[in-house]
């Protein structure tokens, strides 16, 4: 399950998962990584080949659960040996919570097995953070390569379940039983035998 | 060693977030509390819970700088109210109030420990107002290596136990908002999807407010339509939701089988098929599924399979050596799937 993490590296104690938000993962991880600025904790692996079939990253990419993460170059091309990742959004704004700035922008895509556009959709799903046009200016005015930024990109690829809140968020969400009788609890005629 | 400090200064390395399984608070903070050994970072702090209130706790155990949704602590039950045995959690501003059942928590088929879940009301009782906090109270079961510790409620109500504190969702808003804010196709298939689970689950729950106001729990419509050939076993799962919130699932776990209820008798068939009659609704295949349970073709019917479920949920909960993460996303559940 924490393949890529490695014990010897993070010695955070039990309980501590990888489960960055959108803007961590811009700001800490893809802003560094594009400006080259050591990433500490540097866990998300360059795999440095788009794109890859959704099953094949397992062992390559840093898996936490069942998400995986990983940096690439962008490439035009989203076909994969077996399919082709389908574009569902385009550039979604990530918006720093700090000072309400555009710091990157998110697509979505979903994997489809197959030829396009015929192909079938499976529950794969890719979200591909890129440096927002704004942060790459400020960074390259800071001497750094323009065309890295640019082309640097980080990759969260996951399934999407049925059961979306299986996964992580369940721990905090009460069982369905609970709602139950936490709704029962306000009715005051009720006597149980 | 990371260094992980508490109250904003923090050193938890970015992107990282405690969200410890049930197991771990059990087997590995709360053991070592109780053991009074020492914990290599103070990530979960001792609170004493009758002189914090919920929006306090939020503050007061911080991990690191990130944003949280639950928050960790340890308390130590030793205050009782002098007439019983109860704890007393009263605090300043209202009080916490245990809601259902106990769930027994698994490591690797034994059980470790008790999880308690209770509200927060503000005001004094009886007339307190619920609010939104809900906290999941784990304690170690004493008898975690007894060999049957079917029927045992001899757990201790002292000592230390281990607490996560988080606010409810209220889904009502979500479906509100849901239906404002989808822009793109993906959001707006899941925003559906869980636009009509809320729905349901709404339904669900007025409808079972109406049975009990109306009959009494127990004398839920058109029981009689299964073919149920163990009436007795049915009762006493019922009698659990009335009973103290020490019960366990007793009729179930019983059974030693690792099919749990589903096991033995044709009749109880009936309740994999009512799983899969509602799973099989829930993804829009409701013709199909009626074909094979005609009686159950009333959409009022639908509601009662509903009822009947979260017993068969724990029956599979108790007797299939649930994995910690994996007990509440059975993919038998329908009511699990509601809130998906």
């Amino acid at each position: 399950m924490y393949d890529s993490m490695g014990d010897s590296n993070f010695n955070l104690p039990p309980g501590f998962r990888f489960d960055p938000t959108d803007e961590e993962l811009v700001l800490h991880f893809l802003h560094r990584k594009a400006a080259r600025l050591p990433c500490h904790p540097d866990v998300i692996p360059d795999l440095d080949l788009f794109p890859h079939n959704p099953w094949e990253l397992q062992g390559k990419a840093l898996s936490e659960g069942s998400k995986w993460y990983y940096y690439s170059r962008r490439a035009p091309n989203r076909s994969t040996g077996s399919g082709y990742w389908k574009q569902l959004v385009t550039d979604e704004p990530i918006i720093s919570s700090a000072n309400n700035k555009k710091i990157g922008l998110r697509n979505e895509y979903v994997f489809c097995v197959g030829e396009p556009p015929h192909g079938a959709c499976t529950t794969w799903i890719m979200h591909e953070y890129r440096l927002s046009a704004a942060a790459t200016r400020s960074s390259s005015r800071a001497g750094r390569s323009k065309l890295d930024h640019k082309r640097w990109a980080l990759y969260k690829v996951y399934e999407q379940t049925s059961d979306d809140t299986s996964d992580d968020d369940s721990s905090i969400e009460l069982s369905c039983l609970d709602e139950v009788f936490l709704s029962m609890d306000d009715l005051d005629e009720v006597s149980f035998p | 060693m990371m260094n992980v400090s508490l109250n904003g200064e923090s050193h938890v390395p970015p992107g990282f977030r405690f969200h410890p399984t049930e197991e771990e608070l059990l087997h590995y903070y709360l053991k070592k509390k109780v053991a009074s050994e020492k914990i290599d970072l103070d990530v979960i702090r001792n609170i004493d819970l009758n002189k914090l209130e919920p929006w306090d706790i939020q503050e007061k155990c911080k991990i690191g700088s990130s944003p949280q949704n639950d928050w960790y602590f340890f308390s130590h039950k030793d205050k009782k109210y002098p007439t019983g045995t109860r704890t007393n959690r009263a605090t300043a501003a209202g009080f916490w109030k245990a809601t259902g059942r106990d769930k027994v928590i698994y490591s690797n088929c034994k059980r470790i420990g008790m999880r308690k879940t209770l509200v927060f009301y503000k005001g004094r009782a009886p007339h307190g107002e619920k609010s939104d906090w809900i906290m999941h109270e784990y304690r170690l079961d004493d008898h975690s290596n007894a060999s049957n510790s079917i029927g045992d409620h001899s757990t201790p109500e002292e000592g230390w136990v281990v607490c996560r504190v988080f606010k409810k969702k209220n889904y009502q808003k979500a479906l509100e908002n849901s239906t404002k804010n989808f822009s793109t196709s993906v959001d707006l298939k899941t925003h559906f999807l869980n636009s009509s689970n809320e729905v349901a689950l709404q339904q669900i729950l007025s409808y079972m407010s109406n049975t009990c106001k109306q009959q009494g729990f127990m004398h839920l419509p058109q029981l009689d339509s299964l073919t149920f050939d163990q009436d007795s076993a049915f009762d006493s799962c019922y009698e659990s939701i009335g009973g103290s919130d020490e019960n366990t699932t007793e009729p179930c776990a019983a059974k030693q089988g690792g099919e749990g209820c589903n096991s033995g008798s044709p009749g109880l068939n009936d309740w994999v098929t009512l799983d899969r009659l509602v799973a099989s609704q829930l993804n829009g295949q409701a013709a199909e599924a009626t074909k094979q349970l005609p009686c159950f073709a009333d959409p009022d019917d639908h509601i009662m399979c509903l009822c009947l479920s979260p017993e068969d949920h724990d029956c599979h909960n108790d007797t299939r050596c649930p994995h910690p993460e994996s007990a509440s996303s059975s993919s038998l559940d329908p009511m699990c799937r509601l809130l998906a």
